[in-house]
């Protein structure tokens, strides 16, 4: 007994004195230019800009890569590797690039760099993840395959595609280069800030066209960072400022990002001061962070939009009004206080508070949590008496799909049931071969800071992500005229009435918008997530002794 | 108490060969084998803290209601950790969830999935414990290292596959797939055990008689040799039922056994042991359960062998 009491009586006195050290550091510590900071992500899929589409890798090419544009606070487009870009009818676009920048081996970069690496992300046969971004330049259709005669297992190869450059890609001068598009699109500018259009330099390339086979185990970029070694597959990458950028130069010396398996291990590194940032804290450790990193624990605005999505093609589900119901009777405000701590939003609009023409409340009376008025019209519209809620387990998704199946069990009086799917590839594939899923849950991130990114992909009845089996010509037709719009605004008029179709028809029920909740150690300053759940590392410093 | 002492004597203790003629009452200190394993049963607080427990959880599996009238799946987090009210006498856990009406009710499935999983398991160890034991030879080597071979895969990671293999395409709350899984890995030492009764009670004179007296092979191990080797069996058994409800927890608790909608210990100490720093009543509730119930099985199953055990009966 005595000596229980004695640990108890010292635990409290060292944990007072560990937040009085962290709270002075962060004052008068000084900061450490050649400092290098540690920061979490997962095993990239890819490390080439046509090729990856996955938060780590995206991650790790902003710092190797500058962008055409980056975003302002109100996330409109400014230019930053260029000087402008411009267009008279949206149709043919002008891209100046700025003097000045070179790659890391010393290359300098010329609009030719821009012309060959989206060339390469488009062409067919390399298959690159991100060659859909470029589908809207003039002569993308020529450089795609004809569908193999003798599907993809049989012998016979699909013939070659008839070009193997965009026609509408033109350079007028090192330093200058136009795009045509097929059709006017008024934000292009805004859908260049992504990683997909980055440039590659030539020693890229082993032969024209032909990426070099080892190119993604050390990229050569434009960017403010240079690799610092090889890609250490599931251990780290590391990289290392570049003292010939032109740009904004960053605060710290370099960057170690470190590959984990497991978000609560890092979180755990975190606290532990081995580990620098992590960018997402785990859902269950965020009741405790603040505890645990006092103003060491932040949150930030993202991009990420969770919903529920219903197989539309259903009987059960057909019915707007039964969608309408189920929507009405989640208490959205309630499993955010509860589940998430007020780590996320409600969400009662069908885009994300980050781009322009959000509205608070597009969704309107469906979005309103009215349990009476869900199971009167519940019971008019004729919903099924049993709900699935189908859920991948490998995302941090169970609580809150427990807590939703709840309330619907009590507010509707239906039996509703969760299923866990391994992975979410496996519930994608299940929706695409119209199993019996029942609802599912999907999120989605924005690519470009757009409303269009949040309704062409996912709506569309040609949609990338339509898994809903959604179809409204309506629909179409606006965010098609969006695009096509003259100006931003009248874009957004058009996407706006586009959104209230959605408000009607609810293919999707929007339930939250996540918030970046991130924790970083004692030994940095300065960390800024941004909202594609980035870290800026041009804010980032690192404290000296 | 003496009509239980004959009853016992009856089912366990039939020596065809060996008991005098039919209708003749034993000598009042010449009891049979079980009915001196109840005598000192009966003499042992172990057994009664034990049955009493089993006696418990049994009834908590059949009745929940008669321990809390709470209906476990109406959760709500607006009570999420609420401390004890009404009925709740435990509070409430991270969905809003009545703890002590979920531990209460988390028993059934416990409950089921040992008895089922146990009755495979002795049905499976029953017949091959008898074929090797009885016909040795060939045959017996040849059973032997099935068992062999089955002993030597890891039962967690089978289970794994396995509970993988046969839940891919079925919906429900998987209680079929466990027992199945627990019944075709976990038979190996109870037909050792059986093996062993029946290699002594073969070589039996009762069995010899019998023999000469004409009787088939299989009347013999059902009439004489069985009732005989059964006693270890039946504690084995008793003991496997504890262990197999421990195992059922770990399969839910690693996501791989019972799914919800079935309630299941293992299932909540899973969800409450992430939230363990929020409250710890929802961990330590189903916990607690747990524990209690595999020690009232395995105690009892200590019990039997004890009174069964000549070399350590007092």
């Amino acid at each position: 007994m005595q000596v229980r009491r004695l640990i108890a009586g010292t635990v409290v006195p060292l944990a007072v004195t560990a937040g009085l050290v962290g709270c002075n550091s962060g004052d008068s510590a000084k900061v450490d230019p050649n400092g290098v900071v540690s920061i979490q992500i997962a095993e990239p899929q890819h490390m080439t800009p046509s090729n990856s589409n996955d938060a780590s890798g995206i991650q790790v090419l902003s710092a190797l890569f500058a962008p055409l544009v980056n975003y302002d606070d109100n996330f409109k487009p400014v230019p930053d590797a260029a000087t402008s870009i411009e267009s008279k009818d949206h149709k043919v676009w002008t891209i100046k690039l700025k003097d000045g920048y070179t790659f890391h081996n010393g290359e300098k970069v010329t609009s030719q760099n821009y012309i060959d690496a989206w060339n390469y992300a488009a062409y067919g046969p390399n298959a690159q993840n991100n060659g859909f971004f470029f589908s809207r330049i003039a002569g993308y259709g020529a450089t795609q395959q004809e569908s193999d005669p003798d599907g993809p297992e049989g012998p016979e190869k699909p013939p070659a595609p008839r070009a193997k450059t965009m026609s509408g890609l033109k350079k007028v001068d090192d330093l200058t280069f136009q795009v045509t598009l097929s059709q006017p699109f008024t934000e292009f500018e805004t859908i260049l800030g992504y990683s997909a259009f980055y440039p590659l330099p030539k020693a890229a390339f082993a032969s024209e066209g032909v990426l070099k086979e080892d190119f993604e185990s050390a990229p050569i970029g434009n960017g403010p960072f240079m690799m610092n070694g090889k890609w250490e597959h599931d251990a780290k990458v590391e990289v290392a400022k570049y003292d010939a950028y032109p740009g904004t130069k960053p605060k710290v010396g370099g960057v170690e990002f470190r590959i984990y398996l497991q978000p609560s291990a890092a979180y755990a590194d975190v606290l532990s001061d081995n580990l620098d940032v992590i960018p997402q804290i785990p859902t269950e450790s965020i009741p405790t962070a603040p505890d645990d990193l006092g103003d060491r624990f932040q949150r930030s605005s993202a991009s990420q939009f969770q919903f529920l999505a219903f197989p539309t093609f259903e009987q059960d589900f057909a019915n707007p009004q039964v969608r309408k119901a189920i929507s009405k009777a989640i208490d959205r405000d309630e499993i955010v206080r509860s589940v998430f701590k007020g780590s996320q939003q409600s969400a009662r609009s069908f885009v994300s508070p980050v781009v322009a023409g959000y509205r608070e409340n597009a969704c309107g009376d469906a979005c309103e949590y009215d349990p009476k008025a869900a199971k009167t019209l519940y019971d008019q519209a004729g919903g099924p008496k049993k709900i699935q809620l189908s859920y991948n387990a490998d995302g941090p998704h169970k609580d809150w799909i427990d807590a939703t199946c709840n309330q619907l069990n009590a507010n509707l009086g239906v039996q509703c049931t969760t299923v866990p799917e391994a992975k979410i590839a496996d519930l994608l594939n299940k929706v695409e071969e119209k199993q019996n899923v029942g609802i599912f849950r999907l999120g989605w991130i924005m690519d470009y800071p757009s409303m269009e990114s949040y309704l062409g992909p996912l709506y569309t009845t040609t949609g990338s992500s339509n898994y809903y089996g959604y179809s409204n010509t309506e629909f179409d037709k606006l965010v098609q005229e969006g695009s096509a719009a003259e100006t931003p605004e009248k874009s957004i008029e058009k996407y706006q009435q586009a959104e209230d179709i959605l408000a009607r028809d609810l293919p999707v029920i929007p339930l939250r918008f996540a918030q970046n909740n991130y924790g970083f150690s004692t030994r940095v300053q300065n960390v800024v997530v941004d909202l594609f759940s980035r870290i800026d590392l041009n804010q980032i410093e690192v404290l000296g002794n | 108490m003496s009509d239980l002492e004959m009853a016992a004597t009856t089912e366990l203790g039939t020596h065809a060969a060996d008991t005098p003629p039919a209708g003749a009452t034993p000598p009042p200190k010449t009891r049979s084998l079980a009915a001196d394993a109840w005598y000192d049963l009966r003499r042992n607080w172990i057994f009664w803290v034990a049955a009493a427990l089993v006696v418990l959880v049994i009834l908590m599996a059949v009745v929940p209601g008669l321990f809390s009238g709470a209906d476990p799946t109406a959760c709500n987090t607006r009570r999420q950790f609420a401390g004890p009210s009404g009925g709740a006498i435990l509070g409430y856990d991270f969905q809003g969830c009545d703890v002590f009406s979920r531990t209460v009710h988390g028993a059934r499935a416990s409950v089921l999935v040992g008895l089922f999983a146990v009755l495979l398991t002795g049905v499976i160890g029953l017949v091959f414990g008898m074929l090797a034991g009885y016909f040795g030879g060939w045959l017996d080597a040849l059973l032997s290292r099935v068992v062999d071979v089955v002993l030597g895969i890891p039962l967690l990671l089978a289970a794994i596959v396995l509970s993988k293999r046969l839940a891919a395409d079925r919906q429900g709350s998987g209680i079929a797939t466990v027992v199945i899984v627990l019944g075709i890995l976990g038979w190996t030492t109870a037909a050792r055990v059986m093996r062993s009764s029946v290699l002594t009670a073969r070589s039996q004179d009762y069995v010899a008689a019998a023999r000469m007296l004409g009787a088939g092979p299989l009347r013999i191990m059902w009439r004489h040799i069985l009732p005989n080797a059964l006693a270890p069996f039946i504690v084995v058994l008793t003991i496997t039922l504890g262990t197999f409800i421990a195992t059922e927890a770990t399969l839910s608790f690693l996501n791989i056994g019972l799914r919800p909608p079935a309630i299941s210990w293992g299932i909540d100490i899973a969800t409450a042991g992430k939230h363990v720093r929020e409250a710890a009543m929802p961990l330590i509730a189903p916990s607690l359960f747990l524990t209690l119930t595999v020690l009232a099985f395995i105690m009892l199953g200590d019990a039997i062998r004890d009174a069964f055990d000549p070399k350590l009966r007092r």
